[in-house]
């Protein structure tokens, strides 16, 4: 009775590991069923093998499988969030971006997870390599030492205008080279937002997703908006010396391309 | 892939199924006291593994040998091409491995020693005390414990434990010894060797970032 209920509890355990998203806790799964293996061992009368099973399936698996999780197990994004592309949704985290990333995570054996930053912030620990990628609400802005990958939602610069006032514009964000002069420089598009509805600053430097947004909740009915005819597009941002990283994402972007989901995923979260 | 997966759960409740349902006919079991008695120790099983069926576990120790002289071979040139990402420093872990790293070891020590008197035997503790050499890779990160344990010199430590176990199996089959002293020696050298070889694969794996 005992051993049809261990084997039952071990399949249940292999099942857990089996569909767990994060490898993590496959690997607890995987520890766990070793340990109920185990005590089926002994059940059945076969302590020898009991004591081996635990020794190498509980110990020396978990750790070997822990190690290479803390070595290469994680793939951290540093992002600023941008809806429909990367945004915090409740607990969890959605967007056109997260659901390539996810992708793209599970197809690598990674551990995606996503850091809120301002926009400024990303290049710096791209860099540093405390990130992996960049995303979410970053147009490339011809930063040194930063790779893009190819553009995932083309759009463009636009100025947003309430009334008089200075340009308003989110730190580290590209700008028109007619607009090169002084701006005031907000920490992210949420900020500036806010400044434009208090009068502080005249009027916006953003783009057309972030206008979308403003334009959804109704923000600035009145402002007049004037687009910019230079094309940008979001795309994602690596450590140009993590070759690896970058080979296997353009690899993955490529495939999804070709089969036609890049443009059925933007079809579906911008239409 | 899903009809897949469901075909596989399927079989492999069915294997579970019929497994527990008995419907397998099992071997008649023979009695292993007089086995026990007749090599000189406790336990039926060691009796059987370092005395009945000697060969076998010769073997089996080739095999693993040649295994981790395959991956030393293999592994030994692929070396991680520039900076390998920094282990972070985590006071747990290092807590942890001061706490466990001594029962560990005694523990497996004792495996290896007992392992004619009760379950236990060689490859158990030698798989303990590869664990507890990889605690303490997962505490100080895996390129400075390699330096700290001297790998070239682990190498040949396992290497010895190897030739001196196949003499001492030589021995056994020859003189027909069968002495509570021989199944000591064989288990510690076995836990010895597995140990050494679980470190050296662990090791190539992780410097060469598991990548072939």
């Amino acid at each position: 009775m005992v051993a049809v209920l261990l084997s039952a509890l071990a399949f249940a355990l292999a099942l857990f590991a089996l569909t767990r998203k994060r490898l993590l806790w496959g690997v607890i799964g995987v520890g766990a069923h070793s340990l109920v293996l185990a005590g089926l061992y002994l059940v059945l009368a076969a302590p020898d093998v009991a004591l081996t099973e635990a020794a190498v399936g509980f110990g020396l698996v978990t750790f070997v499988y822990l190690l290479a999780l803390r070595r290469t197990g994680k793939l951290v994004v540093a992002a600023s969030p941008l809806y429909p592309l990367l945004y915090p949704e409740g607990e969890r985290i959605a967007g056109l971006e997260w659901e390539i990333l996810a992708r793209f995570a599970r197809w690598c054996h990674r551990d995606l997870e996503v850091i809120w930053v301002p926009r400024a912030e990303i290049p710096r620990l791209v860099r540093s390599g405390e990130a992996h990628l960049g995303a979410g609400g970053f147009l490339p802005n011809a930063e040194p030492d930063l790779r893009y990958t190819r553009t995932l939602v083309p759009t463009r610069l636009v100025r947003v205008r309430g009334g008089e006032g200075p340009l308003g514009a989110v730190a580290g964000e590209p700008s028109p080279p007619q607009l090169d002069g002084e701006k005031k420089l907000f920490e992210d598009a949420a900020e500036l937002a806010k400044a434009l509805a208090r009068g502080e600053v005249g009027s916006a430097l953003t783009d057309l997703l972030h206008l979308r947004e403003w334009v959804m909740r109704d923000l600035f009915p009145e402002a007049e908006v004037q687009v910019f005819p230079e094309e940008l597009g979001f795309a994602f941002a690596l450590n140009p010396e993590d070759e690896e990283l970058w080979a296997g994402l353009e690899e993955f972007l490529a495939e999804l391309e070709r089969r036609g989901e890049l443009a059925e995923l933007v079809r579906r979260y911008l239409e | 892939m899903k009809v897949l997966l469901a075909l596989a759960l399927l079989g492999l409740g069915g294997l579970l199924g019929l497994g527990i349902a008995g419907l397998w006919p099992r071997p008649e079991p023979q009695d292993p006291e007089p086995v026990a008695r007749a090599w000189g120790v406790a336990n039926a099983v060691a009796a059987v593994v370092l005395g009945v069926r000697l060969w076998d576990t010769l073997f089996e120790v080739l095999v693993y040998v040649v295994a981790m002289v395959g991956v030393r071979f293999f592994l030994g040139g692929l070396r991680w091409r520039g900076e390998l990402p920094p282990v972070a420093e985590t006071p747990l872990l290092r807590r942890a491995a001061d706490l466990l790293l001594g029962p560990i070891l005694v523990f497996a020590l004792y495996l290896a020693a007992s392992g004619h008197l009760g379950p236990g035997g060689g490859f158990p503790a030698g798989a303990l005390l590869g664990s507890a050499l990889l605690l303490l890779a997962l505490a100080k990160g895996v390129e400075r414990l390699s330096q700290e344990l001297y790998e070239p010199r682990l190498e040949s430590l396992e290497y010895l434990a190897v030739a001196l176990l196949l003499f001492l199996g030589a021995v056994v089959l020859i003189f027909l010894v069968r002495a509570p002293a021989a199944f000591i020696a064989a288990n510690l050298l076995i836990a010895l060797e597995v140990a050494i070889g679980a470190w050296a694969v662990l090791h190539r794996f992780a410097s060469a970032r598991g990548e072939v």
